[in-house]
């Protein structure tokens, strides 16, 4: 079983009487790129926050390379790449003296050929200001920055946050390219799922501070499934199906949206209402997760099996 | 060389306050000074004459009996010691809050203690040159031989360090008002009022004994409460 680099057990966080993150456990081994998916407000960037020690937990822990994240220590956080949200770099430096203050803190690690060719591939020039570069160009040289001293861990929290489409895809492809040459385990968050879905291989979805998913992306894909079921006469009022996240009724026609349930339980279950028939709707990633983590009123509790 | 990175960063993003501070010393010292030698140069003259007349003419004494010529620098230094603590508060501690830039910084690999450092070292090393350094050499331009009729005391000096000083007291109490979660009107305020309340208390001091054990008590009581805020402080 690969190495966990990062670990959170029963991680908690309250703002008052109100939690932002409810019992995370999470699991991310070496060499995973986990992509982080939830609603705004959901508790991600919490997560990130308490995972990196600028925040303390209320209850729980958190342990990133070993070590527990309220005494992360200047060793291992040389180790950790971090992608601040909106990418608020000092605005007042220019990318080359930006550099310059960065490398100071990885004297051993820092690769200038690498931060070199990621802003020559950016097409930036090391005299620009940051105040003068786009939300796009911040995040460019966000990633370099994070890139730059060869980082076992990566952490981003919503790196594509505001970019255009053109921007983002040039950010990722940037990203996707270093992490398949170096193998760096990443936790970048986002709600995205398009980015989601062309980076990561696993996903962790949490929603209002509780998490809902933590499972290869394949699996999710699998797992989260649209059925609709048609009536020769009036369909059934109500629904009773282990694993129905919620249903649509319609006059002749139910729409169950399930989670973990197989083809052979969906028969079942049809030939026992007294369907008709009953088809499987194509779903995107997009469509899974708008599903999955919809408003309470419109979903049944279930008990998500972690892989 | 994390530390000195740090360090740099800090003094040169507070730089333009501290060059502005200095020179605005340094002109307003110049201006006092120049204007007093002239003065003093023209009375000498006058004095001379009056001598000629004889004895029993009344004498201009006003050169002998006025105060020392920095005392209006230093009052000046009064208000820009302070106003300097002040803003330097503000640039390290209240500007990352706004531009939101506390994590980026917070992610090095140093520790926090480090990074509160390197600030406070700024602004020490910032209040020393650009105000410490003007001052002193004011004063040392002051007690030129044959510039001004009379010596300038060395109490003069230690005053205008003392107000250097409280500009430190000031920052500390900017700096801890930035780093409390609490409300403005609950506990945030604290740390300003206390810098504002201690440089009041400083100042009323006659014995200079007094205003040193002042200011380093002041100094002492904000720092420990500066590093515990910002040890355990959310960003």
């Amino acid at each position: 079983m690969a190495e966990i680099v990062l670990e959170t057990k029963g991680l908690t966080k309250y703002y008052g009487a109100k939690p932002a993150l409810d019992h995370l456990d999470l699991r991310v081994p070496r060499g995973c790129i986990c992509g982080f998916l939830g609603r705004n407000g959901a508790g991600k960037t919490t997560a990130i926050k308490l995972m990196l020690g600028l925040l303390t937990p209320t209850a729980g822990s958190a342990t990133l390379l070993g070590c527990d994240s309220t005494a992360l220590t200047p060793a291992i956080r040389q180790r950790i790449g971090y992608v601040t949200e909106g990418h608020r770099l000092l605005r007042w430096m220019s990318i080359g003296r930006l550099e310059e203050f960065q490398r100071a803190f990885f004297p051993k690690q820092w690769d200038g050929r690498l931060f070199a060719e990621m802003i020559e591939y950016f097409e930036l020039s090391r005299r620009q200001k940051i105040k003068h570069l786009s939300n796009g160009q911040r995040a460019q040289v966000s990633l370099a920055l994070a890139l730059a001293p060869n980082p076992e861990l990566l952490v981003m929290d919503d790196p594509t946050l505001g970019l255009d489409a053109a921007i983002r895809r040039q950010f990722l492809e940037g990203m996707i390219e270093l992490i398949m040459r170096q193998g760096r385990t990443v936790l970048f968050s986002s709600h995205i799922l398009a980015d989601v879905e062309r980076v990561a291989d696993r996903i962790v979805v949490i929603d209002k501070g509780v998490l809902r998913a933590d499972c290869p992306l394949e699996q999710f894909r699998m797992s989260v499934r649209k059925v609709v079921v048609h009536f020769e006469n009036s369909a059934p009022a109500d629904v009773e199906l282990a694993g129905l996240l919620h249903f649509r009724r319609s006059e002749r026609q139910l729409e169950l949206t399930l989670v973990g349930v197989g083809d052979a339980e969906v028969a079942d279950w049809a030939a026992r209402a007294g369907a008709e028939r009953f088809d499987f709707v194509e779903m995107n990633l997009e469509d899974q997760f708008i599903e999955f983590t919809a408003p309470p009123h419109r979903r049944r509790l279930f008990q998500w099996e972690k892989a | 060389m994390r530390f000195l990175a740090l360090s740099r960063k800090e003094l040169r993003e507070s730089l333009p306050w501290l060059l502005l501070a200095g020179l605005l010393l340094l002109g307003v010292g110049l201006l006092i000074l120049r204007s007093e030698a002239r003065f003093a140069r023209m009375d000498k003259q006058h004095w001379s004459s009056r001598q000629a007349l004889g004895p029993g003419e009344v004498v201009n004494t006003y050169a002998l009996v006025r105060s020392p010529h920095l005392t209006m620098v230093a009052m000046w230094l009064a208000f820009i010691g302070p106003g300097l603590g002040l803003v330097l508060g503000v640039c390290h501690f209240w500007v990352p809050l706004f531009a939101r830039t506390w994590s980026f910084l917070l992610h090095r690999s140093t520790s926090r203690m480090s990074i509160l450092g390197a600030k406070l070292a700024a602004a020490i090393l910032g209040l020393l040159i650009s105000l410490g350094l003007v001052w002193t050499g004011l004063y040392w331009y002051a007690c030129r031989p044959g510039l001004l009729p009379i010596p300038e005391p060395i109490q003069i000096l230690i005053v205008g360090w003392v107000y250097i000083a409280i500009g430190l007291v000031v920052y500390m109490g900017t700096a801890l008002s930035a780093l409390s979660t609490a409300r403005w009107y609950t506990t945030r305020i604290f740390g300003l009022a206390f810098a504002a309340l201690a440089a009041f208390v400083i100042l009323l001091q006659w014995h200079l004994g007094w205003v040193l054990v002042l200011t380093v008590l002041a100094i002492a009581i904000l720092f420990v409460q500066t590093v515990a805020a910002f040890l355990s402080r959310e960003f």
